[in-house]
């Protein structure tokens, strides 16, 4: 458990004040958000005219839309691809960058850039450096003799896309990480040393356990960013008439919210969705508790 | 008090009774649109007009991207503050209509005979029903053959004519689908079409070789059926077999239009792509779409305009669509080229016809009508175009054949068609 | 490429390893926008050509988007914005976060829980309950929706900030207890010193997710030129000169120098906290 201060007398008084504009926005934000959208599911809305009563009809509709079920299926593997992936290599750039090297400061920066940018442009130039015929990646394989391919096609499309949104990702990741690391204090790897521990040692019994609450707030970020993955995803695989070749779920809430005048089905979505990113932050929230090491 | 601080006052009170006395002389009324910045300047220009015609009415104009309008029309209108005036699209105004959020102009129009008069019918039939017009068309679009002479002078071909048939038009393709500068791969095609929504190609394919699109009161697809199977297999023997025309990966290399990439040698679309191929350094000219086994069809489709129920000010809002759909608004907005006026005596005019867009035929489009049929429009549009395209895509992409894709549309149309009723 | 000052415990090898690994990655990293910067620079006509440098160079790109939109409106626009949010956010989040951190009351942790909850609905689906919020506030049609929220807290910086103050010893809050500092001293004098590399992370994810806000400001203010902000303003513009990649990239990159410059401010902050390693 985490330790804390009793608040006494004047002092819950302070509390309030510090947490009342959050407590505020929250209640605002919880009525807004989590019901209006938990009670708009249980009813079937077009925008337009006043909602009409459905009690759980829209949820188990949800069984037979197909298209709900090939973008839940698309979002789980792309999360499971990109979660993994975000984290591994953003620690893996914030350990690098940990070390004191000259230009820590650009690569800093070079590695933000992707962060900083707006998804629907990069997005676009992404489709160029994917071109099957005058890409870039496909220039240099057919330049080492290989065969040009398809990233964009049918097989490899999610694929392609997980690669962009990570590329997309990696400074987001790498600055949490930064932070986490400095605050390690430097006795610790003193003490480790003079008790004659190595590199590999160092990383997995002072590093990685001190970076448990970043590493928690980063998986949590990671999860709700890949079952909320559009932007780049719907740039890459449109198709005409605002269709995508690889729906992901929230595509899915859009195109029913805000296509399809069906509010109704578009929210019960949004609560499936925000459920199982829920089970997952239960679960890092568990294993967090195991791995945390009183400092 | 004391008196100055009195004095200041009562400056005040005067000021603010002032301000808002002259506030209140003028009535300021909302006109949203989906565009471009180009657009935007255009009906500035045409809101200007109106205001100088009647000063007590101040028209805001407010352009932003297709998908940008839609969502902010929709929740505009669920928070209830729509605006006053909006532009819709002609398959989607059902689905507004039969909702009950459009303001029904029937009463206006019956106060003002001979309005509708000087209008091509055919545009005014989308915005039809039982109780009357609940929008007015404000423009319209047909679907016409644009094609690339450098490219066809390169390859030797004859230029399309009226008489073309669509295997005319399939070999002519074939012939100018080229490598072009000898690395191996394609970087010419034929012909290129977005192949999704019915309007720009496969519509008109579909009705030429006399099969339908879709019954909407009887909840049928009718894409399915034999005469349709037969223009499907058209378009699928050329696009992959032929290859006269680029997949959608090859074509997003170049950009969303192949014709204005410079990339294919004809294209389909209506007039709103002529400012955008205006500026092409390759000479180009327009041709009626081919003929098909059951005769010459073609797309035609309208952007019109439509007034809120819950707008506050709507006798307002009719002046100015009134004055937009009259002659002084349609020959303003016939300046831009983007579409066709819907009023006879402007499209048939110099206004039209000598528009500095463009030196091409821009007749064509006009008698584009007589051949013309009605792109679909019915409640649940969208939903079905998406269903639709979705399987569709996989024939396209290679997933599916087009004899197993095209039921599977047929099914996911009929569904959302039920679920529409 | 050398270190400044090795620490006994670590060799070198490993750190000429680093540099390998991170220009690859930064090559990586940073190709899309050398490319981006080289079409930017292209004449229109040259746009599909495959050379880094552009055959010819030439600033006409920048000048025409200009003539298309007042970027600069827009963008000062954006600007505003941003920098009211981001003070908002620093400020109200790290008070909440401290609290969150540090202090035991009861539903501590259920609060917080909902607090995350709040993030995991999608933006598009909350847009319409708070819209309507809003009217019934009166604030539709200012700009205040846009700002007025990031002083009300959030449950990313909250996040942020709490599991960053909990790297740090409660001794230090316990023992200035003890001296009879109160809560907001402790917050203000103490934590808050201590929390500069996360403040100024945040301070940037802030920034960035006020000024990429396309939703907000497309629903609250009016779809004018010279009022709306920048996102949608480039959207109009994209959607428009979808083939025309020279002039997009121009588009694209001035729309993102701010937030560059912004990040390199911020990024000093993180340095000075590597000298600052321990506590003092």
């Amino acid at each position: 458990m985490i330790a804390g201060l009793r608040p006494m007398g004047v002092e819950k008084l302070w509390v309030l004040l510090l947490l009342g504009p959050t407590l505020l926005g929250l209640a605002l934000g919880a009525l807004g958000s989590i019901f209006a959208t938990f009670g708009l599911s249980l009813f079937r809305w077009d925008l337009l005219t006043p909602p009409v009563w459905a009690g759980l009809d829209n949820y188990i509709g949800l069984a037979d839309d197909r298209m709900f079920l090939r973008s839940l299926g698309n979002t789980i593997l792309f999360s499971a691809l990109y979660v993994p992936l975000t984290i591994v290599c953003a620690m893996t750039v914030a350990l690098l960058l940990n070390r004191r090297i000259h230009g820590v400061g650009l690569f800093r920066t070079l590695y933000f850039l992707p962060v900083i940018s707006s998804p629907t442009a990069v997005g676009l130039l992404w489709t160029w450096i994917f071109a099957q015929d005058h890409g870039v990646l496909n220039g240099i394989i057919t330049s080492l003799g290989g065969d040009p391919v398809r990233w964009l096609g049918p097989r490899m499309a999610l694929y392609s896309v997980v690669i962009v949104n990570v590329w997309g990702a990696i400074g987001e990741g790498m600055i949490v990480f930064l932070a986490g690391l400095q605050a390690i204090p430097r006795e610790h790897y003193e003490a480790a040393h003079i008790d004659g521990a190595n590199a590999m040692q160092r990383l997995f019994y002072i590093t990685l356990p001190a970076m448990a609450p970043s590493l928690f707030f980063q998986s949590v970020l990671s999860t709700i960013h890949a079952f909320q993955a559009f932007d780049y995803i719907y740039i890459l695989t449109r198709v005409g008439n605002g269709n995508s070749s690889v729906p992901t779920l929230v595509f899915s809430i859009y195109r029913n919210g805000f296509r399809f005048f069906r509010m109704g089905d578009a929210t019960a979505q949004a609560i499936v969705l925000t459920a199982i990113i829920f089970v997952f932050t239960l679960i890092y929230f568990r294993i967090q508790r195991r791995w945390e090491v009183p400092i | 008090m004391r008196g100055n601080t009195r004095i200041a006052l009562a400056a005040l009170a005067v000021g603010l009774l002032a301000a808002m006395g002259t506030a209140r002389a003028e009535t300021e009324i909302t006109y949203q649109l989906w565009g471009s910045p180009q657009e935007a300047e255009a009906w500035q220009k045409v809101a200007t007009a109106f205001e100088a015609q009647h000063p007590d009415i101040k028209v805001k104009v407010e352009v932003n991207d297709w998908d940008s309008y839609w969502e902010k029309i929709r929740v505009l209108m669920a928070g209830g503050t729509p605006p006053d005036v909006f532009a819709m699209d002609a398959p989607l105004y059902p689905d507004w209509q039969s909702r009950g959020v459009l303001l029904n102009l029937q009463p206006y129009i019956d106060a003002e005979p001979g309005i509708l008069d000087d209008i091509y019918p055919i545009t005014l039939e989308a915005y039809k029903t039982k109780d009357g017009y609940f929008g007015l068309p404000r423009d319209f679009q047909t679907i016409v053959l644009y094609y690339n002479k450098d490219m066809f002078d390169a390859a030797g071909v004859g230029y399309p004519t009226a008489d073309w048939s669509y295997d005319d038009f399939r070999k002519a393709a074939k012939q100018l689908t080229k490598d072009i500068n000898g690395d191996g791969s394609i970087d010419q095609w034929g012909f290129w079409a977005e192949v999704v929504d019915p309007e720009p190609y496969w519509g008109a394919v579909v009705w030429s070789y006399g099969g339908d699109i879709v019954d909407p009161a009887a909840g049928k697809t009718l894409i399915g059926s034999e005469k349709a199977m037969q223009a499907w297999h058209f378009i699928a023997d050329m696009w992959l077999e032929d290859k006269s025309m680029p997949t959608d990966e090859q074509l997003r290399q170049y950009g969303t239009d192949g014709f204005q990439a410079g990339i294919a040698a004809m294209g389909v679309s209506g007039h709103w792509s002529v400012p955008d191929y205006a500026p092409a350094k390759f000479k180009w000219a327009v041709a009626p779409v081919p003929k098909g086994p059951a005769g010459r069809v073609t797309s035609v489709n309208s952007a019109g305009f439509v007034i809120a129920k819950a707008s506050k000010h709507p006798k307002e809002a009719w002046e100015f669509v009134k004055f937009a759909f009259g002659s002084t608004g349609q020959a303003e907005l016939a300046k831009i080229g983007l579409a066709v006026p819907i009023r006879k005596s402007i499209a048939e005019s110099p206004a039209y016809l000598d528009q500095a867009s463009a030196k091409i035929d821009q007749q064509l489009f006009i008698d584009a009508l007589q051949y013309a049929h009605l792109k679909p429009v019915f409640r649940g549009y969208e939903e079905w175009s998406a269903a639709v395209g979705d399987a569709l895509n996989s024939a396209w992409t290679g997933t599916a054949s087009v004899d197993d894709a095209i039921p599977e549309a047929v099914q996911n149309g009929d569904d959302v068609l039920a679920k529409n009723r | 490429m050398i270190r400044i000052e090795p620490a006994p415990w670590e060799s070198r090898w490993p750190d000429r390893l680093a540099i390998v690994v991170l220009l690859i990655g930064a090559v990586a990293m940073v190709g899309p926008f050398v490319w981006m910067l080289s079409t930017s620079l292209k004449l229109p006509e040259d746009q599909y050509a495959r050379a880094l440098i552009p055959p010819t160079i030439t600033f006409e790109n920048y000048g025409t988007i200009f003539d298309i939109m007042s970027f600069h409106v827009l963008l000062w626009n954006s600007l505003k914005i941003a920098v009211i949010s981001t003070l908002g956010q620093l400020l109200t989040c790290s008070m909440a976060a401290f609290v969150f951190a540090i202090v035991r009351f009861p539903g501590r942790h259920v609060l917080f829980v909902v607090l995350l909850v709040t993030l995991m609905v999608p933006q598009q689906i909350t847009a319409i309950p708070q819209f309507i919020i809003f009217k019934w506030l009166g604030l539709y049609g200012t700009q205040a929706p846009l700002y007025l929220p990031s002083f009300l807290g959030g449950a990313f910086g909250v996040f942020l900030m709490r599991q960053y103050f909990l790297t740090i010893p409660i001794e230090l809050a316990e023992a200035a207890r003890i001296d009879g500092a109160s809560l907001m001293t402790i917050y203000w004098k103490i934590y808050l010193p201590l929390a500069k590399p996360a403040l100024a992370a945040f301070a940037i994810f802030a920034f960035l997710f006020s000024w990429n806000d396309l939703f907000t400001a497309l629903i609250y203010l009016p779809s004018d030129l010279e009022k709306t902000t920048l996102p949608v303003g480039l959207a109009l513009f994209q959607t428009q000169y979808a083939g025309h990649w020279t002039i997009m990239m121009a588009a694209v990159l001035v729309s993102v120098a701010p937030i560059m410059i912004a990040f390199f401010i911020a990024q000093k902050h993180f340095i000075e906290g590597v000298a600052l390693s321990g506590l003092k």
